[in-house]
């Protein structure tokens, strides 16, 4: 095998805009962005509303508007933790098998570019709909804020809002990477869609039903020991962070409630002298939950690594 | 038979003693019954300020006699004097008291103003169709004749702190013959408060009535002004009513007293520490008192888990309007997690407590964060080295 020349990136630019454009201008993007941004606005409208009837004071008021809920519509941060995947799966699942669906692979490997720079091109072509998308959100949620609370946010609610919009990137981006991921693997586009969906539905709504039962298999409960009531509750916890939901729904409790101090439990002993309710600093809640952050990160990029492995050692002629 | 008949006589003699003996003594025991008729009074002689009304009680006692007409009339009155006796609201010129019963009435005597100082004798004569009752009185002018108006303190000198509130208890006697609306005023050193009560009471006031003859007692609340330094002040009281007046000069000994304040860095009671690492913050004690603070300690109850030290952890001595700084070690304990926990510091000496609420708020160590981009780094190797054996097809 001959030494290839030049770098593997050559082109990836090219390509994540041209996908970008591709996805931007798709029905398929359309129908869920629509849907996307109706759920959001009703949820927004109705914290909003509710914002107005309860709340006298409070120093994070456009925060509210991300967490607080109205029956029967679950908050803005539920609705956006829920529906993320979706379109990240939407955006991503025939990225790769579709092309050869379509029998286009060939001809755009023909183009004197890498695979790699191909593969490169989707997942940030994919990565940057999203990214274009959420901005429109927040931009949306701020403007709808300020024209019906009557007040602009403070410099601490943009930060913690935009780490918040970060963090919703990164899970975005690893239910991207593994939809690619099957994409990469499996040939027939619907099949990888249903795969990436049954690993969506198992992980966000089953998870936290598996996590109690292997937790209990794992360190059963010792009546005469409260320390291993304990112990299962942490291995309950470490099983339930493999799922990004929970690391996202983490960060976002965190991130969104400057009163929010810890993700794990606590002892009274170190809560002995605290003073409840009192804001933190936004760097002290960016370092509290940027371990969930650097794992959400880390999944995508390693989900991203296996597509790659998978789809450069792939037979492309067929 | 003669000697019996002497013999018998002899007995019948000592019988007879025996019978009549107890009865003699029995008469002899009970007081003769007093019967008759009187004019009293509880005070003969007396004295008057000349153009003053002077008012003297008289009794007329009737004592198992009919009933009494008797006329009034006064013998001896000097020119210019006036008199009139009151019974029952009105003038009154004649009397009439039946058998066993007192009368009372009142004689209204007025000499006039600018009359000399002397004695006066006046006679009430009280008539009878047949008998004429008197009753000399002796009247002495003077201009001081009227009683004078004291105001004496229970204890005229007292000593506290700057703090504490003087309570001098008084008793004002009016000694003239006429109720009257006493006027209370003090006058206190710059800054001190003075408050004047009744007895016991909590009202405040600013005048006093007192009955003639008769004396309230008082109280006056001073409260020193709080920078005031340790000294004797003196505060006199007056009371004033009329043409009386009386003075009464109190003193209030102010003795010095430390006041401890901790005064946080900068001026905040604030500041923020690292989870598991020491941070030190510089105190200061000031002694804003007028007496120094000796033997103060240092110390604090911070929450479990956390270790509070100081340098120094005692001082000696700080002098009044001195002020001296403290080293304060905190260290949160490892456990601690990010926000805000509050740690009480305390300074105690000479029987005197200052405490100050310090703010921690606890950061947490930064070494997750490098660990995290440690684990992102790590997913980009894998990443590079995929890239490094699957590259470029």
């Amino acid at each position: 095998m001959t030494a290839r020349e030049g770098s593997p990136f050559r082109g990836v630019g090219v390509i994540a805009l041209k996908e970008a454009a591709d996805h931007l201008s798709s029905a398929r993007m359309h129908l869920i962005m629509a849907l996307v941004l109706l759920t959001a606005i009703g949820a927004v409208y109705a914290a909003i509303g509710r914002l107005r009837d309860t709340t006298a004071e409070d120093p994070y008021l456009f925060l509210k508007l991300f967490t607080v809920a109205r029956e029967p519509l679950p908050s803005f941060a539920a609705f956006l933790g829920f529906l993320l995947p979706l379109v990240a799966i939407a955006l991503g699942f025939d990225s790769i098998n579709g092309e050869y669906h379509r029998r286009t692979m060939s001809r755009l490997l023909a183009q004197p570019i890498y695979r790699d720079a191909v593969l490169f091109g989707k997942f940030l072509g994919g990565l940057l709909v999203i990214a274009i998308a959420l901005l429109t959100l927040w931009l949306l949620m701020i403007g709808l804020g300020i024209l019906f609370l009557g007040l602009p946010p403070s410099v601490a609610d943009i930060v913690r809002s935009l780490a918040y919009l970060g963090a919703t990137l990164a899970c975005a981006g690893v239910w991207l990477a593994l939809a690619i991921a099957f994409s990469a693997a499996i040939r027939s586009p619907a099949t990888s869609a249903l795969a990436a969906l049954s690993v969506w539905l198992i992980l966000t709504i089953f998870w936290g039903m598996i996590a109690p039962l292997l937790a209990g298999m794992i360190a059963p409960v010792d009546p005469l020991d409260p320390f291993s009531v304990l112990k299962q509750f942490e291995v309950q916890q470490s099983i339930a962070r493999l799922s990004p939901q929970t690391l996202y729904a983490e960060v976002t409790a965190v991130l969104l409630d400057p009163g929010a101090r810890s993700v794990g439990p606590l002892f009274m002993s170190q809560l002995q002298g605290a003073l409840y309710g009192a804001p933190l600093p936004t760097l002290e809640s960016v370092l509290i939950v940027w371990p969930q952050f650097s794992a959400l990160v880390a999944a995508m990029i390693l989900l991203f690594t296996v597509a790659y492995v998978v789809f450069q050692r792939q037979e492309v002629r067929a | 038979m003669e000697t019996f008949t002497r013999s018998a006589r002899v007995v019948l003699l000592i019988v007879l003693a025996t019978l009549i003996g107890p009865a003699s003594s029995l008469a002899e025991e009970a007081s003769p019954r007093l019967t008759g008729f009187w004019i009293t009074t509880p005070h003969p002689e007396f004295s008057l300020k000349p153009g003053d009304t002077g008012s003297i009680q008289l009794s007329f006692r009737n004592a198992h006699l009919p009933p009494q007409r008797l006329a009034l009339d006064l013998e001896g009155l000097p020119e210019g004097w006036e008199a009139a006796f009151k019974g029952g609201g009105r003038q009154v010129s004649a009397v009439m008291v039946a058998p066993d019963e007192t009368e009372r009435l009142t004689l209204e005597l007025k000499p006039p103003a600018g009359v000399s100082a002397g004695t006066f004798s006046v006679k009430i004569n009280a008539k009878q169709h047949s008998q004429t009752i008197t009753l000399p009185l002796s009247v002495k002018l003077s201009e001081t004749a009227s009683g004078k108006l004291t105001l004496e303190p229970e204890l005229p000198a007292l000593r506290g702190t700057a703090r504490s509130t003087f309570s001098f208890r008084m008793k004002a006697t009016n000694g003239g013959s006429d109720q009257a609306l006493f006027n209370l005023s003090a006058r206190t050193p710059e800054g001190f408060q003075a408050k004047f009560k009744r007895g016991y009471g909590s009202e405040e006031i600013t005048g006093l009535p007192i009955n003639a003859g008769s004396s309230e007692n008082l109280t006056l609340e001073v409260a020193p002004s709080r920078t005031a330094a340790a000294g004797r002040y003196p505060i006199s009281v007056r009371l004033s009513g009329g043409d009386k007046s009386a003075e009464a000069i109190l003193s209030a000994e102010v003795t010095g007293e430390p006041q401890l304040r901790m005064v946080g860095p900068q001026e905040r009671l604030s500041g923020d520490a690292v989870a598991g690492q020491e941070s030190s913050f510089t105190f200061t004690l000031v002694n804003g008192g007028s007496a120094p603070a000796t033997d103060v300690e240092m110390s604090a109850s911070p929450p479990s888990g956390w270790s509070v030290a100081f340098e120094p952890k005692q001082i000696a001595s700080i002098g009044p309007n001195e002020t001296r700084e403290v080293n304060v070690k905190i260290k949160p304990s490892e456990r601690a997690v990010a926000g805000d926990y509050m740690v009480t510091l305390r300074s105690s000496g000479s029987g005197l407590s200052e405490s100050a609420q310090f703010r921690t708020t606890v950061r947490t160590s930064t070494i997750w964060g490098a660990a995290g981009i440690g684990v992102i780094a790590a997913a980009v190797l894998v990443l590079g080295g995929a890239v490094m054996r699957y590259g470029r097809r």
